[in-house]
């Protein structure tokens, strides 16, 4: 094969374009080739040319790839990896290039013949290679055995030729298999009536799938990286880079994360693109301000007042805020509200009423009276099928999307202060007072062997409260489909919200005093807690927000919001701006990253934005209202670009930085 | 003010607002159940929870002169009894920033 159009890579020595000599399998085909991918030929020093029509081979000393600095990059593996890329994305002309020119192969003959073994399908053979490509390890032997002999014998099933499978079954599997329960699965495929059957079953896309390839990345955990390269190698060390530079980044909140990251210089998002600016003052209710609720869709906000109305504001299209619709009649104050999936319902608790609103008309549609004390909680299953509702009562109450009581969980533990479901679907997760036999006197004596820890004393939210505060409260983490509790936990403080990260891992709580606590609860362990806000005597709540939820944004008695980073913990941003008495509660526009709502006593809702002028986005650059709204709309496309990047490779989430990764989807 | 919940109390015995059962005050903290109210028998506790005080104001009652607060349920505003700011009486001092709810206004909650 010739190079009729040099490339640049096989000319940049100023010496006349060569082709370089390679086999079908793009090894070179002169002489032997050694396991460790480099060519066995002929070491001199200096440049010179490999045998025929060659490109220049370039001799270097020592096995760095810059031996003045301890960045400790081997030169092999290097190239290998680069030749390994430009093969990829099908530059395989420079690629040959690049192993002649180098002495660099990306893998030996006997790898690339492996390779071929296992996607055509010759199993044998395949078997046979595995200890010539270096798994010596008698364990890791067998099991890449058994991974080659599943593979055919599941072939076999589904080609119907099921006496062939069975041998295999019998005198392949059988005999190296450890794992009893898996060889009764793959026994019990036999049943399977047809071969669409089968692949369910199996959870195995069949041979015209993936499926050998699939087994090809399995069997790279056996046979040594140096030999056979893990599939795309380089982009996986720089997607590390990539999530590791984010992790550090304190301001991270890009309308993109394509746009945002470059190779050619380390990433830093710019602080200005933060929201601490207040744009807007909504100014509807005549009574303090105890929460607020984001539409799905990020274009209306929902304000639970003292004053007993929920207010639905609209985010301006063009220019001003408005109200959308004044929900009266609650019969006390408003403290919880709740959207539904798709927007069309919201719920509000006063006391232990619960009322459902059509948001289009403002309709009360029910009043939902089964809570004996004060609602505490509303969430809407992530499916849409319902919703649960928490109270003081030490009730859990799931209900329709109707409002149509479905179950009752019975009496808890605790009463409940807050809720949350996990987005996966998995966990239901409470928080609040645990009720025993705790008595309330001015030295309340403990149970036997109970370590509770006391609160500060006094401070009661209502009337004279001379007594000490005993608190004995819990995270309880149940599973949402057994009602089992899979975590109870004391915490001490009382605990006053919980929200939920997108990724379903970590739970945000927070405690008086002054702490909110981010929990694993996967790990069932607290990852990092948040300090610097006032939190005594009020419910107060905080959420996650921003791209990939990097951000951690609470309420304050102080009347300040407080903003962190949520992977250091570093308290970004104290904002001032609300009146007199405690910010009650805060919201991230789910849609628009860089907004976000805060609500106070001081009877206003204030909104939160980058000074526009100043962001890195430059669309965004005039600081008119309309632009402001298209930049809007900009955000909302990319947010769903970012969704889907996320969803379309989950796996990078997993590429291994450390630190706590990604309330990403 | 700020958004905060109602107090609960736990013990064996623990009385509410007879009209919305907002829990008010628990057994053991209970100084005395021989005191009169506007409705006939009334207790004094130590503790209570729950409560709105009103303005304070001089009273004449059996036991010589007080300074007094009336207390209503956070809840539904029902006027529950009172709290004793200051007794003018030295005999009376013990009394002093203790609360008097009205048994009739009181009911059993858990």
């Amino acid at each position: 094969m010739g190079l009729g159009d040099p490339g640049p890579s096989s000319s940049t020595n100023g010496y006349p374009s060569n082709t370089v000599s390679v086999n079908g399998n793009g090894v070179v085909c002169n002489g032997h080739v050694a396991t460790n991918g480099t060519i066995a030929n002929g070491k001199s020093n200096g440049v010179h040319k490999l045998h025929r029509k060659s490109v220049m081979r370039v001799d270097l000393p020592g096995t760095m790839l810059y031996d003045d600095d301890d960045s400790f990059v081997n030169r092999e593996e290097f190239v290998r990896l680069v030749i390994q890329s430009l093969r990829d994305v099908g530059y395989t002309e420079s690629a040959k290039t690049l192993e002649a020119e180098s002495g660099y192969l990306l893998e030996t003959q006997e790898v690339a013949q492996f390779r071929q073994y296992i996607l055509h399908g010759h199993w044998a053979k395949a078997e046979v290679a595995l200890t010539r490509l270096g798994v010596h390890d008698e364990a890791s032997l067998l099991e890449a055995k058994f991974l080659i002999s599943e593979q055919k014998y599941l072939e076999l099933l589904e080609a119907n030729k099921t006496t062939a499978a069975l041998y295999v079954l019998r005198n392949e599997l059988a005999p190296l298999d450890a794992d009893s329960d898996h060889l009764h699965m793959l026994s019990s495929l036999i049943m399977c009536s047809d071969p669409d059957d089968l692949r369910q079953r199996a959870s195995w896309d069949g041979t015209l799938g993936s499926s050998r390839h699939h087994l090809l990345n399995n069997l790279h955990r056996y046979i040594p990286s140096s030999v056979m390269i893990p599939p795309r190698r380089f982009s996986t060390l720089i997607q590390q880079a990539r999530l590791y530079q984010r992790s550090r980044c304190l301001y991270h909140n890009p309308p993109s994360n394509s746009t945002a990251f470059s190779m050619y210089t380390d990433h830093q998002c710019n602080k200005s693109a933060l929201p601490r600016l207040t744009t807007t003052i909504l100014d509807g209710h005549v009574d303090e301000v105890w929460n607020i609720e984001w539409s799905h869709d990020g274009s209306y906000l929902a304000s639970a007042s003292k004053d007993r109305n929920v207010i639905i504001w609209q985010v301006p299209s063009s220019h001003d805020w408005t109200t959308h619709l004044m929900l009266k009649d609650h019969p006390y104050p408003v403290g919880c509200l709740a959207w539904s999936i798709d927007d069309s319902l919201l719920l509000t608790s006063a006391e232990h009423f619960i009322k459902i609103w059509n948001t289009k008309t403002g309709v009360c549609l029910r009043t939902l009276e089964d809570h004996t004390e004060t609602v505490t909680a509303l969430a809407w299953l992530p499916d849409g099928s319902g919703f649960i509702s928490g109270g003081l009562d030490r009730k859990v109450v799931h209900w329709d999307a109707d409002g149509k009581l479905k179950e009752s969980w019975g009496v808890t533990a605790i009463r409940v202060t807050d809720l949350a479901v996990t987005p996966d679907l998995t966990r239901l997760v409470t928080i609040g007072m645990h009720h025993q036999s705790l008595t309330e006197s001015s030295a309340p004596p403990r149970p036997p062997g109970d370590h509770a820890i006391y609160g500060p004393g006094g401070g009661g939210g209502i009337g004279p409260s001379t007594a000490p505060r005993s608190s004995n409260n819990r995270l309880i983490v149940y599973d949402l489909a057994t009602k089992q509790v899979l975590t109870s936990v004391r915490m001490e403080g009382e605990l006053t919200s919980v929200k939920i990260s997108q990724n379903s891992q970590f739970a945000l709580i927070n405690h008086s005093p002054d702490e909110i606590h981010l929990w694993d609860l996967k790990a069932g362990r607290l990852a990092r807690k948040f300090a610097g806000q006032r939190q005594g005597r009020h419910v107060i709540r905080s959420c996650f927000g921003g791209i990939d939820g990097n951000f951690i944004v609470s309420g304050s008695e102080d009347g300040k919001v407080y903003l962190w980073h949520r992977d250091t913990g570093a308290l970004l941003e104290v904002l001032p701006g609300h009146g007199e008495g405690s910010v009650n509660s805060v919201a991230w526009n789910p849609r628009h990253e860089r907004m976000f709502a805060s609500c106070s006593d001081d009877f206003t809702i204030r909104i939160w934005e980058p000074m526009m002028s100043e962001t890195a986005d430059e669309s965004l650059t005039d600081a008119g209202g309309a632009s402001m709204a298209e930049g809007f709309d900009k955000g909302k496309d990319r947010s769903r670009q970012q969704e889907q990047h996320w969803n379309v490779d989950p796996a990078t989430n997993h590429s291994g930085v450390s630190g706590i990764d990604g309330a990403s989807s | 003010m700020g958004m905060s919940y109602r107090r609960y109390l736990t013990g064996e015995r623990i009385y509410g607002c007879s009209k919305c059962k907002t829990h008010l005050a628990a057994l053991h903290s209970m100084v005395s159940r021989a005191f009169n109210g506007q409705h006939g028998r009334a207790y004094l506790f130590k503790f209570v929870v729950n409560v709105i005080e009103g303005e304070p104001n001089d009273r004449p009652m059996t036991t010589g002169n007080h300074t007094v607060r009336d207390i209503f349920c956070c809840k539904c505003g029902t006027t529950l009894g009172w709290k004793y700011d200051r007794a003018y009486e030295p005999s009376q001092k013990y009394k002093e920033g203790m609360f008097i709810l009205e048994r009739n206004l009181l009911v059993d909650v858990q």
